[in-house]
């Protein structure tokens, strides 16, 4: 090999090496509690999504523990002008229920 | 719905799109912040069906995955029937769609053996008994 074929694998390596960490720390920052992912994302310039594989490692990072089949998680929430409160227990046996999580952002 | 934490609210991950849009919120730190988010959001959005807060604490978000945006159909027997992958890309609403309507008919028969069910086997009657929270 010469020296300066040598040089460029050794740099391609360097590369692909960066690109690597970069990775890592990606998905270690999508694994993060919402607030905290943020945090690192403000700094984060939005053209190196171009480049980062975002989508497959958002699937993983995201991915959660349940599945088609498991008990869904009770919870008891208030309605957003606070005039009652609703269980999703009190549906069982009764309706099904469609959850749409999200936010206004 | 599910109102759960900002995705991108201006104090963390603000998007160019919601500053264009004029949708610019600090991410809410107690419930109080949150239920003036979330009434914005029900009010500016015309959001018709039942919204819901999550608590301060994000136990449901965190119970399900919720965050940013998540969809699910939970069927009558309380189980989890679908789950879409995390959003914003996995957030469709199309297949959360046939999700309910296999469910409402696989269901449906098994509820119309409850007595207040009877005369609600009927697509239509089915269809109307869909409920969102």
């Amino acid at each position: 090999m010469t020296t300066r074929a040598r040089k460029f694998v050794g740099i391609a390596l360097a590369l692909v090496g960066i690109y690597a960490v970069v990775c890592v720390g990606l998905f270690w920052a999508m694994c993060q509690p919402p607030d905290d992912f943020g945090r690192i994302m403000k700094h984060v310039p939005m053209p190196s999504m171009m480049v980062l594989p975002f989508r497959p490692l958002w699937m993983v990072a995201r991915g959660g523990g349940l599945s088609a089949g498991d008990e869904a998680p009770d919870f008891e929430l208030l309605t957003h002008d606070k005039s009652e409160t609703v269980r999703l227990r009190d549906f069982r046996g009764e309706k099904p229920v469609v959850l749409v999580f999200g936010s206004y952002t | 719905m599910v109102y759960i934490q900002e995705a991108h609210p201006s104090d963390l991950w603000q998007l160019p799109s919601n500053v264009k849009d004029e949708v610019i919120f600090s991410s809410p730190k107690t419930f109080d912040e949150r239920v003036n988010v979330a009434n914005a959001c029900v009010r500016d959005l015309g959001i018709e069906f039942p919204a819901l807060l999550d608590n301060i604490e994000d136990s449901t978000e965190q119970a399900y995955t919720g965050w940013p945006d998540r969809l699910y159909v939970i069927d009558q027997q309380g189980r989890v029937a679908y789950k879409s992958d995390p959003g914003p890309f996995g957030f469709t609403p199309d297949a959360m769609e046939e999700a309910l309507k296999k469910v409402l008919e696989s269901g449906g028969a098994a509820a119309s053996l409850l007595p207040y069910r009877a005369g609600a086997s009927s697509p239509q009657g089915n269809r109307q008994s869909r409920r969102k929270e």
